[in-house]
């Protein structure tokens, strides 16, 4: 069944799967140069982690650029359904903010 | 990392904090999406961690580069990456014996460690026996890397993982069940939560190809339900580019995942089969997926409320023949049953795994909101239609508890299981005769 040559030689198939070539893109969008008097936008996933350290991070940034403005976005919803669910709310978000951090939580 | 390229995509510099440990995942999450160049700031927050001085101390460490991810200037190859060398196999992978090929293929990562089955043109070709679909059929392509799920392929991985050519048709309804988004297998299989694949086969081939659904239906020693779940295996690994500590982020892992696989004893069923349940005819041959993170071996009807884990997902119950025959006469259907469970179980909010964000707790909950007191009762089970009994096992009472995907959504009423009809090629009986003296026979001592 398995093809062995009498010397016990296999020759075999690779099991990996083939993949279409990904486009590949870069990315574009400016970076700030400076953060003071931006507002950054703090996006939070539903892992326990994510909002506390968000918090940390508000807090620091608050504290290094003071006329920085953080905006939290805080779905109701696991973050893979946002834009299915609370669209309108997620876009005046994404709109409203020059840059964003976001937070895993793990 | 999927928002991070959306929020660059509408010019919004990202920074997106993962720990470090799961900086290999995020990288290739951003390249199989095609921007390497996503920029990902390691941080030191253990996971899952709301201690405040730790998170406080992980987040100050990362600060200088939460802030120069936002206003470093783009490197030219953030803005315009080369392509990768991507490596050109020719059809013959490698030439060498037994060990040697299985330590080549050890290496490439693409076992699940235990010795492989060579796969050589010649086993390929018996293994295609099985499916009248041609080698080059693409099933189609599989997440995360996108792998091309072509029958070839799939023949390839059954070879290595031991399986027989009356597999094949199964397999590749399997491949279709990790397909359909409704299992959401991508995200269950890389979860740090170490879910793993329950492959439940229903209809005649059961018997064709003898799945156990009876004595240890879930331990080791049948070919079919030890090969059919470790090809699945192989097929995740080697086909979806899912490998563990690069994609596969499990915490704990799962030995789940090498195998586990039963059949539904239709015949000792006092009541209708689960394919029947999700639409199917009964002389319909399917497979079901879901991707549960535990087994609890053990209790019976009722008592099984207070063994159901406060983990989001659907619940499914293996409960044996004589069980379910036992609580049949008593009057019990799946549907009284399944009633009485989505009454009864419930757990105070402050025991519950989600306590106290809440977040899976809600998608359970008939109002999104959380209890007001950490005391107060949520339950367990969304609604009746997300728990679902098959019966399996041997002599005995008692049952099995195992709960995962899929996710109940908020305000949704029913989460079907992924089941899909296995699709028989045209030879099939003679195929099925060619390999059905492949049984154990255990001489008595």
């Amino acid at each position: 069944m398995n093809g062995s040559k009498p010397d016990g030689q296999y020759a075999v198939l690779s099991p990996w799967a083939d993949v279409d070539p990904v486009p590949l893109k870069g990315i574009s969008a400016p970076r700030l140069d400076d953060l003071s008097g931006k507002k950054i936008g703090l996006l939070c996933n539903f892992k326990p982690a994510a909002r506390p350290i968000l918090k940390a991070v508000e807090d620091k940034l608050k504290a290094r650029y003071p006329t920085c403005e953080l905006i939290w976005y805080s779905p109701t919803v696991n973050i893979a359904e946002i834009i299915g669910t609370e669209k309108a709310k997620f876009e005046e978000w994404i709109n409203a903010v020059h840059a964003v951090v976001l937070a895993v939580g793990d | 990392m999927y928002y991070a390229i959306a929020f660059e995509e509408r010019n919004k510099p990202t920074a997106t904090l993962c720990n470090q440990g799961f900086i290999n995942d995020a990288r290739s999450a951003a390249s199989s999406k095609g921007v390497p160049g996503i920029r990902v700031v390691s941080e030191t927050v253990p996971p899952g961690c709301t201690v405040v001085e730790d998170v406080e101390a992980g987040v100050a460490a990362a600060m200088d580069n939460i802030v120069a991810t936002l206003t470093r200037p783009l490197t030219a190859e953030e803005r315009s990456p080369r392509p990768r060398d991507s490596e050109k196999f020719t059809r013959i992978i490698f030439k060498g014996n037994l060990q040697e090929v299985n330590r080549f293929f050890y290496r490439r990562g693409w076992t699940d460690g235990l010795p492989v089955i060579p796969p050589t043109e010649e086993a390929v070709a018996e293994m295609l026996t099985g499916t009248d679909l041609p080698p080059d059929y693409l099933i189609g392509k599989m997440l995360p890397r996108l792998g091309k799920a072509t029958v070839e392929k799939v023949a390839i991985n059954a070879v290595m993982a031991g399986a027989l050519p009356t597999y094949m048709p199964l397999l590749i309804a399997g491949v279709q069940a990790l397909l359909d988004p409704i299992t959401d297998a991508h995200g269950w299989a890389v979860s740090v939560g170490s879910w793993a694949p329950f492959w439940i086969i229903n209809g005649p081939i059961r018997h064709d190809l003898h799945v156990n659904s009876g004595v240890g239906a879930l331990s080791p020693g049948d070919i079919a339900n030890a090969a059919i779940g470790r090809a699945m295996g192989l097929i995740t690994k080697n086909m979806r580019g899912t490998r563990k500590g690069i994609e596969d982020m499990g915490t704990l892992g799962n030995p789940m995942k090498y195998a586990m696989v039963a059949a539904e004893n239709e015949e000792e069923s006092p009541w209708e089969p689960l394919h029947v349940e999700q639409g199917f005819n009964k002389a319909d041959s399917t497979v079901s997926l879901f991707f549960p993170n535990s087994f609890i071996h053990g209790g019976r009807f009722p008592n099984v409320i207070y063994h159901i884990p406060p983990v989001p997902g659907v619940t499914c119950l293996m409960v044996t023949p004589q069980h379910a025959k036992d609580l049949a006469r008593d009057g019990w259907t799946k549907k009284d049953i399944k009633s009485y469970i989505y009454e009864y179980a419930r757990i105070p909010f402050y025991q519950h795994s989600s306590y106290p964000d809440g977040s899976p707790v809600i998608e359970s909950m008939e109002k999104k909101s959380l209890p007001a007191n950490p005391q107060d009762y949520v339950r367990l089970i969304p609604n009746p239609e997300a728990l679902w009994l098959f019966i399996a096992g041997g002599p005995g009472g008692g049952l099995g508890v195992m709960k995962g995907s899929p996710r109940m959504k908020a305000g949704e009423k029913r989460v079907n299981l992924v089941t899909k009809k296995i699709t028989l090629p045209a030879n099939w009986d003679k195929l099925v005769a060619k390999y059905s003296d492949i049984v154990p026979k255990y001489g008595m001592y």
